[in-house]
């Protein structure tokens, strides 16, 4: 029940030592500042809505301006954080006494994702399970959606691939893994813009268009940020593979995101299934 | 008049806050002199590394990731909210002394309703919870830290700016007025639609404050079940975890799905207010649709609010009964069986809403059967307590309070889970008795027994006996008083949420408010005890204050704790202190002083029975 003697073998508390402030151990600006700049996302919105009504009290590009702010201020924190944290501890040797740790929190963050996709999926069959159509659908089951489908699933092939051939030490199969990932999913996302184009300007298909329009941007949406932020992450490990980081042994961040990357392709797959295909499917004709 | 004195009321609790904010300041700067004892860093073997100290004043409590400084941090923004959101009843009380809106108006009588009780859950309940958790799940668990130190930090920093915005309509803005939905937020009144005044940007604010502590708890949540499975030192086996990690890995467990999806909810609502969707507002039923949703979010949050301070009691009790807890295994399965079945329960709080009858009864079933772990837990605490050495110390005082008053709440409960119990009792004050006899009545006693526990470990000094003990008293009778009153107005048919009755209602609402009274005077007692034995409490020198190890119940905390004393001693002080804890002097010389006086921690508490 020690605490102090199982610092020696615990290496992980050393994250940081050359960090912001230096010198002061584990101590670090970057969590407020990240959380500020979290902050400031909400604060942004906030102002946004005000800024909306009747005799405003703040100019209506206050929001947008202080979430844009925001945005960036996060980004520095997430910065600022990781890169002391990982990548540069990278170097010295400390991380992967952390590796454990890291995955299952990710398995625990990918459980409360199960609980912010639940609550549309929850609204979508509670909808689909009443009067179906509720007003006329948009083309669904376009061929868009199928090379889409086709290409997350592949990126989740390449990517495990790139992952295996790490174990294996053949560092460039896994470069060319990642990259080739990353390029499918920045394809996806395109698609998915193009989609909501095609659906926005051609079909008079929009947000507010009734009650399935709200599932299906929701969830699509909801979706596509997710698919963005894996990209980001992906990112980050490939510009870390190309500096020369991750090894057979050591390759925690590569495991978690591609953890990551796999539930988001599992969730897609499932909204194919319920939201595209399962509005179509048994719909009485409008 | 009714909308001057509800600015007067504003203005108390506007004042209210900037004092609190202010007392807050004023603490962190004196912190610099407590260091020494509490919140370690300073003294050897702390860290490992050649940079192990602290940076000085505010700076070192932003940049702070250390978990017992966050914990601390927790702790005293919960104590915040929690005076905020007593005052904010106390003024809800005080207008329904009489059956008319005298003191102040029908809107703001439902504004302070909606916020007493986001504040409660949200801004007190959970934070208090993550006070004792950060602070001593490492230090059980024999974990160096939090798995995730920064995250942890990031996730107490979320919290200050999601208050903010959920209070935000209350403050001198023009154009914002607080929300006044009621802290369940029902649609279609919350979407803002139809005639009353809901479609203020003040509920989409609180809705987006509220989003912000939610990422909050579940960044936390992710972060604990990371450290209790894999930071646990070696001899730390799961057949030896104690009962408060357990809960609180349970708790988290519940926070992880329970949390994401109301903050997806709330991001709908957000969006059905402003920018023209329909999850909420359409014809198929989406009022129902956020009923479902609230409450599968809802009722969790009853079992995330009351697990650990199960946990905690579950700890304490054993501690002061000289016994070791009674079925041990049985508490933990029954945590477990909690944590399962509290996803199964949520329709119970919707029986009235005409959902499908058999739906109904399956919820019903359900809702009975997790009184079974529930009533396990009670009778092992009762069994542990049964022919055991008890002492009556505070803390001990608090965790009796806690089992009698649960059990009222709970077999109030039971009864509202019968279906036709229910639709006769819905929307009454017989549930507002039920669950403030839980959420005040239990959870609120066992976060004090806690605070009073664990004083001497985090203050380094002992907190007036006699004065915790006349807090405990007020607070037993004044619960009882005012929930009591509530059943019996819910059993005379008095609805819900009403700031005007009718005058058959007047006594009892007199009686209620009258326990509300003798629970401020408690909790004005506690507050001036706590702060003062902070500055000026005998000094604790001895590791093991309540005097555990005579029944072989010492903890993990306590040797921490103890180890941290020794050092102090032998070393004589360190520099460090010598400079940086100014108001004292070297703590060497203090505590030698303290050991020989009578009024020292250990002598004093041997007496505390």
């Amino acid at each position: 029940m020690s605490t102090e003697e199982s610092h020696d073998d615990h290496g992980h508390h050393l994250p940081a030592v050359e960090d912001w402030p230096r010198g002061f151990g584990e101590a670090s600006w970057w969590p407020i500042v990240t959380a500020l700049g979290a902050t400031g996302i909400y604060v942004g919105a906030a102002l946004f809505i005000i800024g909306r009504g009747e005799n405003p009290i703040v100019p209506s590009i206050a929001g947008p301006a202080v979430a844009v702010g925001s945005v960036g201020l996060f980004l520095v924190g997430l910065y600022g954080w990781l890169y002391h944290a990982f990548v540069k501890a990278f170097w010295s040797g400390d991380a992967p006494g952390h590796g454990n740790g890291l995955k299952w929190g990710m398995v625990a963050f990918l459980g409360s994702e199960m609980g912010t996709f639940g609550a549309g999926f929850g609204y979508y069959f509670y909808i689909r399970a009443g009067a179906w159509p509720p007003s006329e659908l948009p083309g669904l089951l376009s061929s868009l959606v199928l090379v889409n489908t086709a290409l997350l699933i592949a990126s989740s092939f390449t990517l495990h691939w790139a992952h295996m051939k790490l174990r294996e030490g053949d560092r460039d199969s896994f470069v060319k893994g990642l990259f080739a990932t990353l390029v499918l999913g920045t394809v996806f996302i395109g698609g998915q813009v193009l989609e909501y184009w095609e659906f926005i300007e051609g079909e008079g298909f929009t947000l507010t268009s009734g009650v399935f329009a709200s599932a299906f941007y929701g969830l699509t949406g909801l979706h596509g940020l997710h698919v963005s932020l894996g990209a980001v992450l992906l990112l980050i490990v490939f510009v870390r593979a190309l500096m020369g980081q991750y090894s057979a042994d050591r390759d925690v961040s590569v495991e978690t995101v591609s953890m990551y990357w796999h539930f988001v392709d599992a969730v897609w797959i499932f909204l194919v299934v319920v939201l595209y295909v399962g509005a179509v499917v048994g719909a009485a004709p409008a | 008049m009714a909308a001057v004195n509800g600015e007067l009321a504003l203005t108390v609790l506007m004042g209210l806050l900037l004092v609190g904010v202010a007392a807050w300041l004023a603490r962190v700067e004196n912190w610099r002199s407590y260091t020494p004892l509490g919140s370690g860093g300073v003294y050897g073997g702390e860290t490992g590394q050649a940079h192990h100290e602290k940076p000085s004043g505010l700076t070192r409590w932003l940049t702070t990731v250390d978990h017992k400084d966050i914990g601390i941090m927790y702790g005293l923004y919960g104590v915040i909210a929690f005076l905020i959101g007593g005052a904010m009843v106390m003024v809800m009380r005080a207008e329904l002394l009489d059956p008319g809106a005298t003191l102040i108006s029908n809107t703001f009588y439902n504004s302070l309703l909606t916020s007493h009780g986001i504040t409660m859950l949200f801004l007190f309940g959970t934070p208090i919870i993550a006070a004792f958790s950060n602070y001593f799940i490492p230090l059980l668990i024999g974990a160096d830290d939090m798995a995730f130190p920064r995250i942890n930090a990031i996730a107490f920093w979320l919290l200050p700016p999601g208050a903010l915005l959920i209070w935000a309509g209350f403050f001198p803005i023009p154009n914002l007025i607080p929300a006044q939905t009621a802290w369940t937020m029902y649609t279609p009144l919350s979407a803002g639609v139809g005639g009353g005044n809901q479609a203020n940007a003040g509920v989409d604010l609180m809705l987006l404050g509220l989003h912000l502590t939610g990422v909050s708890a579940t960044m936390g949540s992710i972060n604990f079940i990371a450290t209790i499975i894999t930071e646990r030192a070696e001899e730390v086996t799961w057949a030896n975890l104690d009962i408060f990690s357990w809960t609180i890995l349970t708790q988290s467990g519940l926070i992880l799905f329970a949390f994401p999806l109301l903050g997806s909810a709330l991001l709908m609502l957000v969006l059905d207010r402003n920018f023209g969707t329909t999850f909420f507002v359409n014809d198929a039923g989406g009022a129902i649709l956020w009923q479902h949703l609230f409450w599968f979010f809802g009722h969790p949050e009853v079992y995330i609010l009351v697990l650990p301070p199960m946990g905690i009691v579950s700890l304490l009790i054993p501690r002061f009964s000289g016994r070791r807890l009674f079925g041990f295994k049985f508490v933990v399965y029954s945590t477990l069986a909690i944590g399962v079945l509290s996803f199964g329960v949520w329709a119970h709080h919707m029986f009235a809403t005409g959902i499908d009858p058999r739906l109904r009864a399956s919820f019903m079933a359900v809702s009975m059967a997790i009184a079974i772990p529930s009533a396990v837990k009670t009778f092992n605490w009762m069994t542990t307590m049964w022919n055991g050495k008890l002492r009556l110390t505070t803390p001990m005082l608090f965790c009796i309070g806690f089992v009698q008053n649960f059990i009222i709440g709970g077999i109030t409960g039971v009864f509202l889970a019968s279906i036709p119990v229910d639709l006769v009792l819905h929307d009454t004050y017989y549930v507002v008795g039920h669950f403030h006899f839980i959420v005040m009545g239990a959870i609120a006693f066992a976060g004090f027994a806690a605070m009073y526990y664990w004083f001497p470990l985090v203050s380094g000094r002992m907190y007036q006996r006699t004065l915790g003990k006349a807090h405990f008293w007020l607070w037993i009778v004044g619960s009882n008083i005012t929930f009591f009153a509530m059943v019996l107005l819910g059993y005379g048919g008095m609805p819900r949420r009403y700031a005007t009755y009718l005058p058959q209602f007047a006594t009892l609402h007199q009686i209620a408010s009258l326990g509300a009274f003798l629970m401020v005077i408690g909790g004005l007692i506690w507050l001036y005890n706590f702060v003062v034995s902070y500055f000026e409490g005998p000094v604790v020198t001895d590791g093991d204050p309540w005097n555990l190890k005579e029944y072989n119940l010492y903890t993990g905390e306590w040797e921490w704790f103890d180890r941290k004393l020794k050092t102090t001693i032998t070393d004589g002080g360190d520099e460090e202190v010598a400079t940086d804890g100014g108001l004292h002097g070297p703590v060497g010389a203090e505590t030698a002083d303290a050991t020989d006086s009578d009024d020292s921690g250990r002598a004093m508490d041997a007496n505390d029975e």
